[in-house]
C-alpha cells in the first residue's frame, strides 16, 4: 500500500509555525516579487472575493478590510520545512517519493492493512508535532487512488484528514464521492469524451469497458483507469531524472533602463543555472537569453527578444556561459526601453562526461573546470556567491525582486532566529 | 543533487575511517587511532527534523536563569516532563513555563526546551 501525505496549504502553514498570533487567521503568500497571491490558508480561502493569481494591486483593499496577513515568498523556509517533513515521513519508511515541495508518496507495504488505519493517524500527528506542519493523508493500492483519498480524506470533515482505501467498500464510497473533474490527470479533453459515455462520477469511469478507454485515450488512460479499478501501474519512483533544460527568469524590482545592472542580473541567473548544471553532470550545448519590457504596462513602448547561442562545444563553466550570454545579451538590448524582465535558459543538456570536443578548440585555461569546482566549494561552504564573477556585480539591490514582507529565514540563517521575550522587537 | 541519490537520506561528513599517513617523513604513530573531532551536534540535537532555535532578547525569562541573548534549542518532538522548560504559545504570543503536570491550566505546547545556549563574555 501507498501513502499519500500532502502538506495544508503548505507555504502558509510554514508561515504560521513562527507566528502563533495569525492560528486561524487568514494568511496568504505572494508570487516572487509580490505580483499575485500564490497561496492561501484555509481561512483566507473561505473569503470566496480572494481569487488565486489576481494580482496583488487588484485586491490590496480587500485583504486590508479582511485583515489578511500578507507574506512574500520566503523558499528558503519553506524548503527547510519541506526537508523536515520528508525526513519525519522517512521514518516510517525507507522508501520516500517526494512528489512536490508539500507531498510525497510513502511506501507502506511493510506494514498489514489492519494497521493502516493507526499508521495513517500516527503519520500525521507525528508530522504535525513535530514540524507544526498539518498534513493529510491517504492510503490505497495505487498512486492514483491514494492521491484520491488524500483529497477525500480533506474534503469529508468526517475523515478528519485520514482516509485508507483498505476494502472494496471503501474504494468505491470513495470513487463515487469524486466527478469526472476531480480525478489526477484527467484533462478537460478526455472529460468530455468520458462524458459521452454517460459516465458521471469516477466511479463510472472505472466502469466505462478498458477497450473503449485503451481506443480514446491512449496508453496514458488506461493507466488511470488500471490504477483506478485497484491494480497498480506506477511504481514508486526514486530516481530523479536529470533535467532536459534548465532555466531562469525573473522579474526585476524595478523597471531597468540601465545596460549594466540588466548584464549583472544575466550573469547572476547564468551563475544559478550553471551550479545547477554541474550538479546533474551535464553540459549546455546551446544558450539562450532574453529580454523584455513589462507587457501589462499602456504607458511604456514594448519590445521582445531573444537569442539562441551555439556553443563551441558543449561547456558548464560559468566563465564561458557567462560569457557567451553576456554577448547575447548585447545583440538584444535596445537602450531606451524600461525593461522588465531578463532570462537565461541552457538547452541541449549531456552528460559532461562525453563532451565531443572540436578539433580547433583549445579550452581556454579559466574555463578549466579544476577553477570551477574551487569556486563551487568555496560557495557551498561559505555561502551563495560567495565567490563570483566580476560581472555579476554588487548593485542586487537595485535589480532583486522585491520581498517587502518576507518573514525571516528561522532554520537556516543564525542573524534570522525566531525572537523570544516580552519587550516587542 | 546528483540524479539517483536525491531520496537517500543525508549522511553525516564525518568519518571514522583509517587516515592513509601524510607524513612525509615518518608515518604519524597515531595513524590507526584518529578520530573525528568533537561535533556539538552529536550531543545537542537527538532529532535534527524537529529541532529549532530560539533567540532570547530580553531578561523577561530570568526567573528561569533564561536571559536576553542567549539561544533556545528547542525540539518539538519532545512529550514534556515534570519539571521541563518549554515554550509555549499563549494568546497568541511566545511563553516560557516550566512543566507542571498537577496544574489545571491547560497549555499550548510549541516545544521542549532542551538546551540553553549561553555566552559567558
Amino acid at each position: 500500500m501507498i501513502a499519500l501525505v500532502d502538506c495544508n496549504s503548505f507555504y502558509a502553514s510554514c508561515e504560521q509555525v513562527f507566528r502563533p498570533d495569525l492560528q486561524n487567521k487568514p494568511v496568504v503568500v505572494l508570487s516572487n516579487n509580490d505580483g499575485c497571491v500564490i497561496a492561501a490558508n484555509k481561512e483566507a480561502k473561505a473569503l470566496t472575493h480572494i481569487p488565486m493569481f489576481e494580482p496583488v494591486f487588484k485586491i490590496k483593499e480587500v485583504l486590508k478590510a479582511n485583515n489578511v496577513t500578507c507574506f512574500s515568498s520566503n523558499y528558503t523556509l519553506y524548503a527547510d520545512m519541506s526537508q523536515r517533513v520528508m525526513d519525519t515521513l522517512r521514518e516510517f519508511s525507507p522508501n520516500v517519493e517526494e512528489y512536490s515541495i508539500d507531498e510525497s508518496f510513502v511506501d507502506l507495504s511493510h506494514y498489514s492493512i489492519s494497521e493502516l488505519d493507526a499508521i495513517a493517524n500516527e503519520i500525521k500527528d507525528r508530522v504535525h508535532k513535530n514540524t507544526g506542519i498539518p498534513v493529510g493523508v491517504g492510503i490505497a493500492k495505487t498512486k492514483s487512488l491514494s492521491k484520491m483519498a488524500n483529497k477525500f480524506a480533506k474534503k469529508v470533515a468526517e475523515n478528519n484528514g485520514v482516509y485508507v482505501v483498505e476494502n472494496e467498500e471503501k474504494r468505491i464510497a470513495m470513487l463515487k464521492y469524486f466527478s469526472l473533474k476531480d480525478i489526477w490527470g484527467i484533462g478537460r479533453q478526455h472529460k468530455t469524451r468520458v462524458e459521452k459515455t454517460g459516465a458521471k462520477s469516477a466511479y463510472d469511469f472505472t466502469k466505462v469497458p478498458l477497450a473503449w478507454v485503451r481506443k480514446e485515450m491512449t496508453v496514458v488512460g488506461e493507466r488511470l483507469w488500471r490504477e483506478l479499478n485497484n491494480f497498480p501501474c506506477h511504481e514508486m519512483t526514486i530516481k530523479v531524472d536529470k533535467k532536459k533544460g534548465i532555466g531562469t527568469a525573473k522579474s526585476f524590482g524595478y523597471k531597468l533602463e540601465d545596460y549594466g545592472l540588466i548584464e549583472e542580473a544575466t550573469s547572476y541567473y547564468v551563475a544559478e543555472v550553471a551550479d545547477l548544471l554541474r550538479q546533474q553532470n551535464s553540459a549546455a550545448s546551446y544558450l539562450e537569453v532574453f529580454l523584455h519590457t513589462n507587457s501589462f504596462s499602456n504607458t511604456d513602448k514594448q519590445y521582445r527578444n531573444k537569442i539562441v547561442i551555439t556553443l563551441d562545444i558543449p561547456t558548464n563553466s560559468t566563465i564561458k556561459l557567462t560569457q557567451e550570454a553576456l554577448k547575447g545579451l548585447q545583440k538584444i538590448y535596445k537602450p531606451g526601453y524600461r525593461y522588465k524582465k531578463v532570462g537565461v535558459q541552457l538547452l541541449g543538456l549531456v552528460p559532461d562526461t562525453d563532451i565531443q570536443t572540436n578539433l580547433f578548440y583549445q579550452p581556454k585555461k579559466s574555463e578549466s573546470s579544476k577553477l570551477t569546482t574551487v569556486i563551487d566549494e568555496l560557495n557551498s561552504k561559505f555561502g551563495k556567491n560567495c565567490v563570483k564573477l566580476a560581472t555579476v556585480g554588487n548593485r542586487e539591490k537595485q535589480w532583486a525582486l522585491i520581498k517587502e514582507h518576507r518573514s525571516p529565514r528561522f532554520t537556516t540563517q543564525w542573524n534570522e532566529l525566531l525572537t523570544i521575550g516580552k519587550s516587542k522587537s | 543533487m546528483e540524479s539517483g541519490k536525491a531520496n537517500l537520506v543525508e549522511k553525516s561528513k564525518k568519518s571514522y575511517r583509517v587516515k592513509r599517513p601524510s607524513q612525509t617523513g615518518f608515518s604519524s604513530p597515531a595513524t590507526h587511532y584518529t578520530e573525528p573531532r568533537i561535533d556539538l551536534n552529536d550531543a545537542l540535537i537527538n532529532n535534527p527534523s524537529s529541532t529549532f532555535y530560539v533567540r532570547v532578547i530580553d531578561d523577561s525569562f530570568s526567573e528561569f536563569q533564561i536571559l536576553k541573548d542567549d539561544v533556545l534549542i528547542i525540539d518539538k518532538s519532545l512529550t514534556p516532563k515534570q519539571n521541563q522548560l518549554a515554550v509555549i504559545t499563549k494568546e497568541g504570543a511566545f511563553e516560557i513555563t516550566r512543566i507542571d503536570k498537577d496544574s489545571k491550566e491547560e497549555i499550548q505546547l510549541w516545544g521542549v526546551i532542551t538546551y540553553i545556549i549561553k555566552s559567558t563574555l
